[in-house]
């Protein structure tokens, strides 16, 4: 007898927690005595998928018929289907991808501003044997499907790259930001009193905190890195999430069910873990669901003004350098910006589909 | 059996609701006529149809899901399902006015009682402010809510239910409507609130001549109302008759099983005989007769076929075939 | 002679009503305010009142999934009110709850396995197998299908998810359960079902239960002693033949001729109560009850009337009985 709600105990949490520690030591082990066999960022991904497969994947295969209901209902929305459909083959494309294509950094200066497939563009170049510039039509190649930009990188390289940046940044900073939210709210709601009127005039604080200018602090103080933006993100995007996850608590807390619980003669820690966050769980999922979007935006705003790290090949980054040769090279500006069109938009019929499948008041 | 001060006629009425899960045949086949000056009661428990019957009248079931697929429904000569919407408008609310169960939601919060009593009476009958004020006002008084020049500028949250209730009273009867369908309208309340709020409608009922389709669950209620009874189950009447028919004598094997779970004050039963089963799902109903599965009487016939209304006496009628001697009915 | 199970003195609960930014304590909601009572080994007393009474607060003020502000309850003699945790999840073997909306009484995340299983993890049964097991006996025990504990709540009507939060509160062998009106969001056919299923297991459980219901009729069913509560009080407490054949507090009375009996034939004798309830966090002096009472007198707008026995076991809060 399992259920969703045994995330919080049992072998389940030992086996977590020791892989946990086990991938902890070999890090440690890497950085001092055997020096860089991977990169930090393997770790972190490495962290990233035992969180997904313990406490996401497992209990949704346990309570296969939870499961099953929930995604019944998801199915109905064809839109959240198919926005299903993309994101999974954009996290492949995140995963795989660089594997299968060129290497996004290398300039190529005689193939530089090269249509993609099927168009061809006008373009000038300087013939050294002449020392004149000729015009001549230049049309797409299969090396370079997607085309290249203006320093002959190949486009499909940086865009692949690109989904993989977006991602990231889209998937960690809300998963930050969602952990310290629902810490915040559950803590707030639970405790009550004084204790929760100060959680939650800090999350004003932090809700009027100028997120843009933290930014610039930081890209100014530590230099624009990736990791700082994600951080920062995350850090400063939990607040909604908090408020949301306080609210649903207290209405939950009322429930007969949460007090059935308590007349059973269960514990505080058991109906925080058993009852409450699972049925918040779902609220969350939502919300999480629909800040990504937001969070990938923004990343590709700040790589577009500069202030993203510029040592990764972002869409943002490309959008911002295809935008100077928008009359020569189009494509330079419209693949990333379609790509980021069609991610933030898959993102958000998801989470349209996910909200109406848990909203407990379309029952039919 | 229409009679000539029938007012409002409905007939074979089928109101479906077509959701994801399948058709879901809310109401399947009603007939019956309210006449002037009478309280018919529909009574039933949830799902059987009742509301979605009453909502039908008024051509308010949502849709979709909802459709009303067949039927017809006489308002004196006027069909009201080939009405126009604003034909439908001028009646609603001015000629059959409606009450609904939960008078919290069904008052607006934002504003006072009085201007929502006023609102139908300006709408319809076209009064200046000043009469509109007066009229909300002998409603007000009418219903028994006490200091209303006062209660006029409360805000729905300042009253209690049962004053909810009186107000929503009030607003419905503001044009003086020929017919006031009464959904639930005590199942909210409290025991001495419901009885206060009885004795407005069977003062109506004497008073102003007003038919009434009063809708309930509780059959202790609608023996103290009801002319007449109309017992739903699954979508379809499964007994109608007058109040002393069904409580003298219950011919249905469901009003049986009704009257007999009920606990009484007047004597303690030893056990309750309670109806076996399940309310069944009005997307995959049983076949034949719906209650066949729940029925201590049920014979072979009653798997195949939906069994005819069946004539006892007069218009005392029940769907069952331990009747199928009688000869059937045309139409209450 | 029979033992008290349960046994009530005084007890009070005020809920603080807060204002402003710093939660000032401005008045307190008097929802449960003195009341006495007790429950034998094995009996059913029924607690009547309307809604806002504070029957639902002290129902679960007994069994202290509130804090009372003020008062004793004995449970088997012992005063649990100065219980800490542990000896309150002794309490929690012996003492349940079932509650009125069976919707919301279950975990719509948990299936009905694990909600029923739930009291026996918390009370150390910690095999899985031996949990199963009983769960599957304490669904067949309430009518349903051992292959139910699979199943999620939605996937049940509402008579089902009742059995289910019944099996809940006996899957630790209780010998208390407070019902928080248990059928009355339940339809009439399957409401008689869940009574008829309750008596049963109080027969062959000997259950005690504290029955709490607005509706007069099904306590009257359940029930061996009935209380009568208005606005935070018992105002009239008796046997069940005793209160329904012969009333005493007004209250009682009208609440008794506002019942609706399924026959035309019988005239109510209406006794017509004015106004409404009053607010429990100023309720009116002296007797509360005479705002609305029919019999009124001066001295009632004063005098606390004191609640004493009038006959054997019938007892009444009512000045009308003065010096009898």
């Amino acid at each position: 007898m399992r259920r969703i709600t045994e995330v919080f105990g049992g072998r389940r949490n030992l086996l977590f927690s020791g892989l946990l520690l086990a991938l902890l030591f070999i890090l440690l082990l890497d950085l001092f005595f055997v020096h860089h066999i991977f990169s930090p960022f393997v770790y972190f991904y490495l962290c990233f998928a035992l969180v997904i497969v313990f406490y996401g994947i497992y209990p949704l295969y346990v309570s296969r018929r939870l499961t099953r209901y929930y995604w019944d209902r998801t199915k109905r929305h064809h839109l959240a289907v198919i926005g299903l459909v993309f994101i999974i083959f954009l996290v492949a494309v995140a995963i795989f991808g660089p594997f299968l294509t060129q290497d996004p950094t290398k300039v190529d200066f005689p193939n530089k501003n090269l249509p993609p497939v099927g168009f061809s563009a006008e373009q000038s170049t300087y013939d050294r044997t002449t020392g004149q510039f000729i015009t001549r039509e230049t049309p797409g190649t299969w090396l370079h499907p997607l085309g290249t930009d203006d320093k002959g990188r190949d486009m499909l390289a940086m865009l692949v790259s690109g989904t993989r940046i977006s991602l990231q940044v889209g998937l960690m900073a809300t998963l930050i930001a969602i952990f310290i939210g629902l810490i915040m709210g559950v803590v707030s709601a639970y405790l009550g009193g004084w204790a929760d009127n100060a959680l939650m005039r800090f999350t004003d604080i932090m809700m009027t905190f100028p997120f843009f200018l933290l930014l610039v602090f930081i890209v100014f103080i530590f230099g624009p890195s990736l990791w700082f933006i994600i951080l920062a993100i995350g850090l400063t995007g939990w607040t909604g999430t908090a408020r949301l996850v306080r609210s649903e608590s207290l209405s939950l807390r009322t429930r007969d069910f949460i007090m059935a619980s308590k007349s059973l003669g269960a514990s505080d820690r058991r109906i925080v873990f058993h009852h409450l966050i699972p049925n918040v769980l779902s609220s969350v999922i939502v919300i999480a669901t629909l800040s990504i979007p937001g969070v990938i935006l923004a990343e590709a705003a700040l790589s577009f003004i500069g202030l993203g790290d510029p040592t990764v090949t972002s869409w943002g980054l490309v959008l911002q350098a295809g935008q100077r040769s928008l009359e020569t090279a189009w494509w330079i500006a419209v693949e990333p910006g379609i790509m980021l069109f069609l991610t933030v938009l898959a993102f958000n019929f998801l989470g349209d589909g996910v909200r109406d499948a848990f909203d407990p008041r379309s029952q039919v | 059996m229409a009679t000539n001060n029938t007012i409002l006629q409905v007939s074979e009425l089928k109101t479906y609701f077509f959701t994801r899960l399948g058709v879901v045949r809310a109401v399947d086949g009603v007939s019956f006529g309210l006449r002037q000056g009478e309280c018919l009661c529909l009574v039933g428990e949830s799902g059987c149809g009742k509301t979605a019957t009453a909502l039908s009248i008024l051509r308010l079931v949502d849709s979709p899901p909802g459709q009303i697929v067949g039927g017809e429904i006489k308002y004196h000569n006027e069909n009201l399902l080939r009405s126009t919407g604003a034909r439908l408008r001028q009646i609603r609310g001015n000629r059959i006015a409606m009450i609904f169960q939960d008078p919290q939601s069904s008052l607006n919060p934002v504003l006072t009682v009085g201007e929502q009593i006023m609102e139908p009476i300006r709408l319809h009958l076209k009064l200046g402010h000043r009469q509109a004020r007066d009229k909300a006002l002998s409603l007000m008084k009418q219903v028994g809510i006490p200091q209303s020049a006062e209660r006029m500028a409360y805000f729905p949250h300042q009253l209690s239910g049962g004053m909810k209730q009186r107000v929503m009273i009030a607003a419905a009867l503001s044009c003086n409507p020929e017919i006031l369908i009464a959904d639930e309208p005590t199942t909210a309340l409290d025991t001495t609130i419901k009885a206060q709020i009885l004795d407005i409608f069977r003062e109506l009922k004497q008073q102003m001549n007003m038919s009434i389709l009063f809708i309930t669950h509780d059959l202790g209620t609608v023996a103290g109302i009801a002319d007449r009874i109309i017992v739903m189950y699954g979508g379809r009447i499964a007994e109608a008759g007058s109040t002393l028919d069904i409580f003298d004598q219950p011919k249905h094997p469901y009003t049986w099983g009704l009257l007999n779970c009920l606990p009484t004050i007047a004597e303690r039963r030893e056990k309750l005989s309670p109806i076996p089963g399940m309310i069944p799902s009005l997307i995959d109903p049983p076949e034949g007769c719906i209650f066949h599965p729940r029925c201590q009487w049920r014979m072979s016939v009653c798997q195949q076929a939906k069994p005819p209304e069946y004539v006892i006496s007069g218009e005392h009628i029940a769907a069952c075939y331990l009747y199928q001697k009688a000869p059937a009915s045309a139409g209450l | 002679m029979e033992r008290k199970l349960l046994e009530v003195d005084n007890l009070k609960k005020h809920y603080p009503v807060t204002a402003g930014l710093f939660a000032r304590h401005v008045a307190d909601v008097k929802a449960v305010d003195g009341v006495s009572f007790f429950i034998t080994e094995g009996e059913t007393l029924g607690l009547v009142g309307e809604s806002g009474c504070g029957k639902s607060s002290l129902g679960r003020t007994l069994l202290r999934l509130e804090e009372p502000t003020s008062g004793q309850v004995f449970y088997k003699g012992r005063d649990i009110t100065a219980w800490n945790k542990k000896q309150l999840k002794e309490l929690r073997r012996e003492a349940q709850m079932i509650f009125q909306d069976p919707q919301s009484s279950l975990d719509p995340k948990a299936t009905i396995g694990d909600s029923i299983g739930e009291a026996l993890l918390i009370h150390g049964v910690t095999s899985e197998k031996e949990r199963l097991a009983r769960v599957e006996a304490l669904l067949q025990r309430v009518g349903l299908e051992p292959g139910h504990a699979t199943r999620y709540p939605h996937e049940l009507s509402g008579g089902q998810k009742q059995r289910i939060g019944i099996a809940r509160a006996l899957a630790v062998n209780p010998k208390l359960i407070v019902a928080d009106e248990p059928v009355s969001a339940l339809d009439v056919s399957v409401q008689a079902q869940i009574l008829n299923l309750m008596l049963d297991l109080q027969g062959e459980l000997s259950l005690a239960y504290l029955f709490i219901a607005h509706d007069l009729a099904v306590i009257g069913q359940v029930s061996s002693r009935i209380a009568v509560m208005y606005l935070g009080q018992i105002v009239e407490l008796a046997d069940r033949d005793g209160l329904f054949q012969r009333p005493l507090h007004p209250y009682t009375q009208a609440l008794l001729s506002a019942v609706f009996l399924p026959d035309p034939h019988r005239k109510r004798q209406h006794i017509p109560l004015a106004g409404e309830v009053p607010s429990p966090i100023a309720p009116p002096s002296g007797c509360r009850f005479h705002t609305r009472c029919p019999r009124v007198m001066k001295v009632c707008r004063q005098e606390t009337p004191i609640f004493q026995p009038i006959d054997k076991d019938h007892l009444v809060a009512c000045h009308l009985y003065d010096g009898k």
